[in-house]
């Protein structure tokens, strides 16, 4: 319950904060956030400012630019793109650090079980992708050329979707052993 | 070639996500049909291979490498349908659970990368498939991407016209399509080009051990 009121909230303040403009507002939201996050302020906010300095850095210096060379004021965009940016993405960030999604999704079994199971073999998939990576930077002697390293993604992403086909059986037949399926009409 | 929050208009993303609800409720329909019991394990050790085929490095010339989309390879794979789902719950994963891409863009996100992308691969490799099967794998990866990447263009192109302040300065991302088209379509010609050399090495080696594909 408490996950998924979490979620609920974020949802609208997420959506509530792309209709503010202004600075001002903008800005108290930001530091209510950041004031709010407690001890984890300084973690999430380098994280936020990492995730967001390419494209916001971009934008920026690009709107600055052609504000400039036409001779018009470029201060208040500046500001409420970058106020806004990072306010969203801080927020995110905080969500994902608190959130427990399996519970978040409760309302529904069948999503919850996607989620559950989804998260499982990420895990699975990333062993996998890592011992490939780890067994051709064992057999490659110098820094392999293009076609090499091609042929070593070609084959992890071989690797990786013959691991699915497997494990799509092997899940299905596991919930079906449990009788997962048994109280559907 | 994620559009992050903050930068679209809310009539643009509110209106995307009117139109990705009744394209993930035909998809949940569809993809049920087609896997019937299997629908839960398939959907989500897709979406797991979907989130996990994102972090596959594709070699560019000159030492670097870019990140593999996925879609392209899922959607000849298994189909357009499962892909989009897949591509989808991967953007909400990867906003909640390591606050990447943006929820309020998912939708756009969705459409222009998982639906399009997949549906243009799709098209294009089952009309040049009958002539050259590798280069319509090829040919349909790098056009899916491009034109994906066109959509995502497009729509970051349109936000000047959806509101500016009293100075006249725009309330959101503030360039036209004169400027992303080059910027977001040109890399993708080339990243493009590696994702669909790439997506047809891994089909033509799942196809030489005959696991169905």
């Amino acid at each position: 319950m408490k996950d998924r009121l979490l979620l609920s909230v974020w949802l609208v303040a997420v959506v509530g904060i792309t209709f503010i403009h202004d600075p001002l507002w903008l800005g108290g939201l930001l530091t209510a956030a950041l004031l709010l996050a407690g001890r984890a302020t300084p973690t999430l906010l380098k994280r936020a400012l990492i995730a967001i300095a390419l494209v916001n850095i971009a934008v920026s210096l690009g709107f600055v630019l052609s504000a400039s060379l036409a001779g018009e004021p470029w201060g208040l965009f500046v500001l409420r793109l970058n106020l806004r940016v990072l306010l969203l993405t801080f927020l995110t960030l905080w969500l994902a650090r608190h959130l427990d999604l399996v519970r978040a999704v409760d309302f529904s079994r069948s999503l919850q079980f996607v989620v559950v199971l989804a998260l499982g073999q990420i895990k699975t998939f990333q062993r996998l992708l890592t011992d490939y990576r780890m067994a051709f930077r064992s057999r490659s002697l110098g820094r392999p050329d293009l076609a090499t390293r091609a042929r070593s993604a070609g084959r992890q992403a071989g690797a990786l979707l013959e691991k699915a086909e497997l494990q799509a059986t092997e899940v299905n037949l596991g919930m079906r052993s449990r009788g997962f399926f048994d109280d559907r009409t | 070639m994620h559009i992050p929050d903050g930068l679209i208009a809310p009539q643009v993303y509110l209106g995307a996500y009117a139109v990705a609800a009744p394209a993930w409720a035909y998809a949940v329909r569809k993809v049920a049909r087609e896997f019937d019991d299997a629908l839960i394990p398939r959907l989500a050790v897709l979406t797991a291979l979907a989130f996990v085929l994102t972090t596959v490095m594709v070699p560019l010339p000159g030492g670097t490498s870019g990140h593999l989309v996925g879609v392209g390879l899922l959607a000849l794979a298994f189909g357009v349908w499962p892909a989009f789902l897949a591509y989808s719950l991967v953007l909400v994963l990867q906003s909640l659970l390591l606050g990447a891409g943006g929820i309020t863009v998912l939708a756009i996100n969705a459409l222009a990368m998982g639906l399009t992308g997949a549906a243009v691969t799709v098209g294009v490799f089952r009309l040049l498939a009958k002539v050259h099967r590798p280069a319509a794998a090829v040919i349909g990866v790098w056009l899916g991407v491009v034109v994906a990447a066109t959509l995502v263009a497009l729509v970051l192109g349109i936000q000047p016209l959806m509101g500016s302040d009293t100075e006249g300065q725009p309330l959101f991302f503030p360039f036209g399509p004169a400027v992303t088209l080059p910027v977001v379509v040109g890399p993708h010609l080339i990243i493009a080009l590696g994702e669909g050399i790439l997506t047809w090495m891994v089909l033509s080696v799942v196809e030489r051990r005959r696991v169905p594909a």
